[in-house]
């Protein structure tokens, strides 16, 4: 688990690294947006070259970025085995057991994992590039004009920097956990079904324990400093749009536009 | 049953960007039957050198040998039971690891874990080493006190009936009775079971009180490995390691610059008998 990439914030000094937040937060969204274009083959290239240019502008390494999909093979996997078992259309490809797989079966599952890779990727390189703390900053000011319908934007910022905060923690403990048990003759790769089930309890309820403990020390923590929600406050971090976070945006409105052109008069 | 590091190195997140060397080239070895020290400053290696003891870490390179069981670096080892029930390991705050419903199956999760016979019997007697009677039996581990909780966790591994007990800084946040108790039963499990024992510590009055050897270790080498006795013969070899030498090495030190005349002695009642002689013949 040490060596999970995904979400994990890698200190470089890069031009998407000294972004603001809330032009990565914008672009992220909208590139999201344009992969959900039907653009084919062509758009997935063109987008596919455009975050590929962004990896290597942060300075990432971009094995490290593909690291971050391993977690995902699984679900890809399986979301084959249900597209072949649903999907009934376009030529027969070829017969195991009765069972024929079809060519659109096979072309949308690609489509969705391309579709899946390439999010996987934008968000890898968002996170990558940009502090968790600078990350909530930015979600807290993009939240803010929501406030007039009374979404409490400032403890949906706080909530996530909490929540993010404590990933590594828990990661971190959970591999403590883990090592304790497997000293204890603990072995969550072999044995058989029961033992299974007994290791990954004796690995939660200690788990949940501990976090519990910590959600307390921290509530009283922050009361004990005076913590009251919805006051107001001042920040110590103020964010300030540059020509390069304008650029930015502009340039994934311009990918936005692009992608709906291309599935409207093309693919 | 010995124990050898042969130049053996560990770096975590090898290839990646937080690659970071925590034991280099590290030879070492552990006697057996004695209380086996080691100290050093946060982020030593020490911790990362005992997780090596019963394979939770493989070396990257070397070889350790833990009785007739080899390591090498580089490979993965195959059955690791037998090892890792042979040398028990103790976490920094093992309460973490309690989660059964009653106190005796928490213990008892250890030995089913590694199909042992006699499973009651063994975590009966290992709570009754760590001084918690039949009335403790059918509690649930989770109300207990903190001090209660970690001789619970203790007794999971001695239920094991391991022959080598590593323990991770055992004493990290008790009160300076439970604390010396604790370390009064790690005597007890050395002297009355003849468990080799390997214990991770700050604390230099528990190394000169409890045990037999030292090893001293500093940015993941080994800087001293010698007795107890010569270690504190005089404060000057722990100054020389930047290590504040226990109470009574430094009440020595104070005498002898006022010219008493002392011996090696490290015996507090020894030291007092030694300093009456010379005041009465002074008078």
């Amino acid at each position: 688990m040490s060596n999970m990439t995904l979400g994990k914030y890698i200190p470089l000094d890069s031009i998407i690294h000294k972004m603001d937040p809330r032009a990565k937060i914008i672009a992220m969204l909208l590139l999201v947006t344009a992969i959900f274009f039907p653009s084919g083959w062509l758009g997935y290239g063109i987008i596919g070259c455009c975050i590929i240019f962004t990896v290597f502008l942060a300075k990432l390494n971009l094995k490290f970025v593909l690291k971050s999909m391993k977690p995902m093979i699984t679900m890809m996997f399986f979301l084959f085995i249900i597209n072949v078992l649903v999907i009934k259309s376009g030529d027969v490809l070829f017969t195991i057991f009765n069972l024929s797989v079809y060519s659109d079966a096979v072309f949308q599952t690609l489509y969705i994992i391309v579709r899946l890779i390439l999010m996987i990727m934008i968000t890898t390189t968002l996170t990558a590039t940009t502090k968790p703390l600078d990350l909530t900053l930015g979600i807290e000011d993009l939240l803010i004009p929501l406030k007039r319908f009374k979404v409490p934007a400032h403890e949906i910022a706080m909530l996530i920097s909490i929540a993010l905060r404590f990933i590594p923690d828990l990661i971190d403990e959970t591999q403590r956990i883990m090592k304790a048990q497997a000293s204890r003759g603990v072995d969550i790769q072999e044995g058989k079904f029961k033992e299974k089930i007994m290791a990954i309890l004796s690995l939660i309820v200690p788990l949940f324990v501990s976090a519990l403990q910590r959600a307390e020390d921290l509530a009283n923590a922050m009361e004990a400093r005076g913590f009251v929600p919805g006051a107001k406050r001042t920040r110590y971090k103020v964010l300030k749009m540059k020509y390069y976070d304008y650029i930015l945006i502009t340039s994934s409105i311009f990918l936005v536009l692009l992608m709906w052109f291309i599935s409207r008069f093309y693919a | 049953m010995a124990i050898e590091f042969k130049n053996v190195s560990h770096t975590y997140s090898e290839g990646t960007p937080f690659k970071y060397t925590a034991l280099s080239n590290v030879s070492l070895n552990i006697k057996q039957g004695k209380i086996t020290a080691i100290i050093g400053e946060t982020g030593s290696g020490k911790s990362t050198l005992v997780q090596h003891l019963n394979a939770l870490l493989l070396p990257n390179s070397g070889e350790i040998l833990i009785n007739d069981k080899i390591i090498k670096g580089g490979e993965k080892p195959k059955n690791l039971k037998e090892l890792r029930r042979n040398v028990g390991l103790v976490f920094q705050f093992p309460e973490y690891q309690l989660f059964e419903e009653t106190i005796l199956k928490d213990v008892s999760f250890g030995p089913k874990n590694f199909e042992m016979d006699n499973i009651e019997e063994r975590a009966k007697q290992a709570l009754k080493m760590v001084g918690l009677d039949e009335t403790f039996f059918e509690r649930s581990p989770l109300e207990l006190s903190g001090g209660q909780k970690r001789r619970v966790a203790i007794a999971g591994i001695l239920a094991m009936d391991p022959s080598v007990i590593v323990l991770d800084e055992p004493t990290a946040g008790l009160d300076p009775e439970g604390a010396k108790s604790m370390m009064s039963l790690f005597k007890k499990l050395n002297t009355e079971y003849d468990k080799t024992i390997i214990i991770v510590t700050h604390d230099m009055e528990h190394v000169l009180s409890y045990c037999d050897e030292v090893v001293v270790m500093s940015k993941g080498i080994i800087r001293l490995t010698c007795d107890v006795d010569s270690f504190f013969k005089d404060g000057n070899l722990c100054r020389s390691l930047g290590i504040l030498p226990p109470n009574i090495v430094l009440l020595k030190e104070m005498l002898i610059s006022k010219g008493f005349k002392l011996s090696d002695t490290l015996n507090i009642n020894d030291l007092c008998d030694e300093i009456g002689r010379q005041v009465k013949s002074y008078e």
